[in-house]
């Protein structure tokens, strides 16, 4: 049963992301990406972090598509503008990722050193280990200056994103409401 | 106990506290005065490099979060002076920004950032003060809002660095599935260099080899060094690439110390690789931003050459050529800011005949060049020398020959921009330039800094003792 | 549903090659497509591939240092969208479009 919802959710996430970078129009790859997300965050439920399935779901899907919808909204970037683009480019970049995942399914290949050597396996497997009491735990404990850089992080972008985004009066080209 | 954090923190909390103060100050709308910003942000960072050369003591802190010595204090002091001198070089510019305290406070948090990076003693660690030392350098980059270069400049240093972050962060997954952690120490015990490890490996070398411009993976360099204001170009070629690589250093000897058979070819072909192609490219630049950013991409290849040889001697060598390299391209590059910012041109053509009109500058100017160069009275000579003995002292001689033969080829473009300077007729006229106070301030560090360090050996042996410790 | 179920009927290699296939088209994304939005969105990708691998080995181990670090990578990500989009919007503003390619002054 778990793992038919796991392939299912594994095709559901890959179909999705494939239409992210195929479709023509932004508006839709958000969307696709959007379900995608989801699809993670149920893989992540599966694999019994909840924690994290629920800060993807809100900050990914909830804060940061919606940042991206906005941008596309705002912008007008709903119709198909990408002009005119050489077929050998997209081409290129097909093979390239074509090559890079056969390369790396290859070098998995050889190694089933992941699966038995380094994992502990399900006979010490500890339930707890997703949850937010865990995680909280070891985030205001062993991982307390990541925590604290996170913040100073986040001014940083804060100011930059702010000074970006704000509209200079004195600036003489700008003119939108004439277009 | 407290007394720990503070001391082994302490230019950390330095930094952090400037910048609050600097936030503070912009919240509260107090009357900007640039020149008074400017002292405060001076002391600082003065008084931080002082404090850097206080009791080192080495040890860790937070776990394994946060690592502390000798050398990486050491590290820290030549990213705050070149910090320092990009104040300098800059501040003509930036004090007629009106997001000059923005722009301050970005530009330090940024340092603040590299300084986590430099001291992280974890991949995690490590990947939020790489974070942090990119983020905000987008947007300084685009911070001419009316100028369209440089916006393209902002938008395509962000796109690669998310790029260079996700491989690496890939790579990092996979080295944490193999070996049950990310703390170094860890790593460096439970690594066995099977080939999940491998490809694990090379995504982490690919994500260095963005942040330093390391051919193939330099497209965005000259486009980003073109379109970005002078006192930002100059930031990323020389401090934040130098934080690259000292954290770079750490990464593979430490983490990576069994797999020396795997990176020590992938060191050698990209180092290889990027010395040939910097000095193509830079052979026929035009404007000399670009040109600067391919010889600085040059320069990365010859860090990364020193790197190989895998000692004690690699290490001291790289740290005593980023002292001297730091002094020579910021001299390079205030020179270049000055000429900008008064004649509004880039082209190699304002520098022609410049020796005319300006012998100072034009001196200054010479020194730099022969100092990235590296011939003998320059300080930079004794840089490559150290760098390729230390790539010889290993074995690898080809290698060594190869780059040794692009030194000369890079003769021909420096020499060719030093032949303009003094022999070619004026293209335009350029009055006498009067740098201001900041800007001959920064000239002057940088001339000592070229001429000094080649001679006095013990600076090279004070490293050297220092980098017992890497 | 109990994750030991997981761990018991599917081999970590499966989520391995799905973050795998997941990554790759990110990858591909990048390379392909020209436009800022989508570039970020491919970027977005291969971010939660990395993620979802972090994750299952995690689970798999049961410990926590992979969780935590999905935990700031999703920080980082949100700081790094922030920005970026920030300055897309200016770049519209200033020029009035967002395709690469217009921007785009390479000489090698």
């Amino acid at each position: 049963m778990g793992s038919s919802i796991f392939y299912f959710l594994g095709f559901v996430s890959i179909f999705t992301a494939l239409m992210v970078i195929l479709s023509k129009s932004p508006i839709n790859s958000v969307l696709y990406l959007v379900i995608t997300f989801f699809s993670i965050a149920a893989q992540f439920v599966l694999l019994n972090a909840g924690f994290l399935a629920a800060v993807l779901v809100i900050v990914y899907a909830g804060a940061i598509m919606v940042l991206f919808l906005f941008v596309v909204m705002l912008l007008n970037l709903n119709k198909e503008y990408e002009p005119h683009k050489h077929i050998y480019i997209k081409f290129a970049g097909g093979i390239a990722g074509g090559i890079l995942l056969v390369t790396l399914i290859g070098a998995l290949h050889g190694s089933g050193e992941i699966a038995d050597s380094t994992l502990n396996g399900e006979a010490s497997y500890a339930a707890s280990t997703g949850t937010i009491q865990n995680l909280g735990k070891s985030l205001f404990s062993d991982y307390l200056l990541p925590f604290e850089i996170s913040s100073v992080l986040f001014l940083a972008a804060m100011v930059g994103a702010v000074f970006l985004g704000k509209k200079e009066k004195s600036s003489p080209k700008v003119s939108a409401e004439k277009i | 106990m407290t007394e720990q954090y503070f001391s082994g923190l302490r230019i950390e909390l330095f930094l952090t506290m400037l910048i609050l103060a600097l936030l503070v100050g912009k919240v509260l709308a107090i009357k900007q005065n640039p020149i008074g910003t400017l002292t405060l942000i001076s002391v600082f960072l003065i008084s931080s490099i002082g404090i850097s050369f206080m009791q080192n003591e080495s040890g860790y802190l937070f776990g394994t979060m946060f690592r502390t010595n000798s050398t990486i204090l050491f590290e820290k002091a030549i990213l705050l002076a070149g910090t320092f001198i990009v104040f300098m070089l800059g501040f003509e510019w930036m004090k007629k920004q009106k997001h000059f305290l923005e722009f301050c406070m970005l530009l330090l948090s940024t340092l603040l950032g590299m300084c986590f990076m430099i001291s992280s003693g974890n991949f995690l660690m490590f990947f939020l003060g790489l974070e942090l030392a990119t983020i905000p350098l987008a947007a300084l980059a685009s911070f001419d809002l009316d100028e369209k270069k440089s916006s393209e400049a902002g938008m395509k240093l962000i796109l690669s660095s998310a790029f260079a972050s996700a491989i690496l962060l890939f790579g990092i997954s996979f080295i944490y599935g193999t070996t049950g952690s990310v703390s170094f120490d860890t790593i460096a015990s439970a690594i066995d260099g099977n080939n999940v490890q491998k490809f694990g490996f090379i995504c982490i070398l690919t994500g260095f080899a963005f942040k330093i411009s390391a051919v193939p993976f330099h497209f965005w360099t000259a486009d980003v060094y073109e379109g970005a204001p002078v006192a930002i170009t100059s930031y990323l070629s020389v401090v934040s690439k130098g934080a690259a690589i000292f954290v770079l250093m750490p990464v593979l000897y430490h983490a990576f110390g069994r797999m020396s058979s795997t990176y020590i070819p992938a060191l050698i072909l990209l180092s290889t690789v990027t010395i040939i192609t910097g000095n193509l490219f830079a052979l026929r630049q035009k404007s000399m931003k670009r040109f600067l950013a391919f010889s600085t991409v040059t320069q990365a290849g010859y860090l990364l050459l020193g790197i190989t040889g895998n000692n004690t001697e690699a290490g001291a060598s790289v740290v005593y050529f980023m002292l001297i390299y730091i002094f020579s391209n910021l001299g390079a590059f205030t020179v270049v800011s000055i000429l900008q910012n008064r004649t509004g041109r880039d082209d190699i053509g304002v520098y022609k005949g410049l020796y005319k009109t300006n012998p100072t500058l034009s001196m200054v100017l010479l020194l730099a060049l022969f100092s990235l160069a590296g011939i003998p009275p320059a300080a930079g000579f004794f840089g490559k020398l150290f760098l390729l003995s230390s790539a010889a002292g290993a074995g690898y001689y080809v290698a060594v020959i190869i780059a040794s033969v692009n030194m000369v080829v890079s003769l021909y473009y420096y020499l060719n921009i030093v032949k303009m300077m003094f022999v070619d007729e004026p293209e335009i006229t350029i009055e006498k330039l009067k740098p201001a106070v900041t800007e001959q301030i920064s000239l002057f560090i940088c001339c000592c800094g070229i001429l000094v360090i080649g001679f006095i050996p013990a600076i090279y042996e004070y490293i050297y003792n220092l980098s017992a410790a890497i | 549903m109990d994750a030991t179920q997981i761990i018991k009927t599917i081999p970590i290699e499966h989520y391995v090659i799905l973050s795998t296939i997941l990554f790759a088209i990110g990858v591909t994304g990048v390379l392909m497509r020209r436009n800022a939005i989508i570039i970020f969105m491919s970027i977005e990708l291969m971010l939660n591939a990395a993620t979802l691998l972090l994750t299952a080995f995690s689970t798999y181990r049961s410990d926590t240092p992979g969780q935590v670090f999905v935990f700031f990578i999703m920080v980082v990500a949100a700081a790094e969208v922030a920005v970026g989009l920030a300055i897309i919007v200016m770049i519209y503003r200033n020029i009035k479009s967002i395709d690469i390619n217009v921007l785009n002054k390479l000489k090698w």
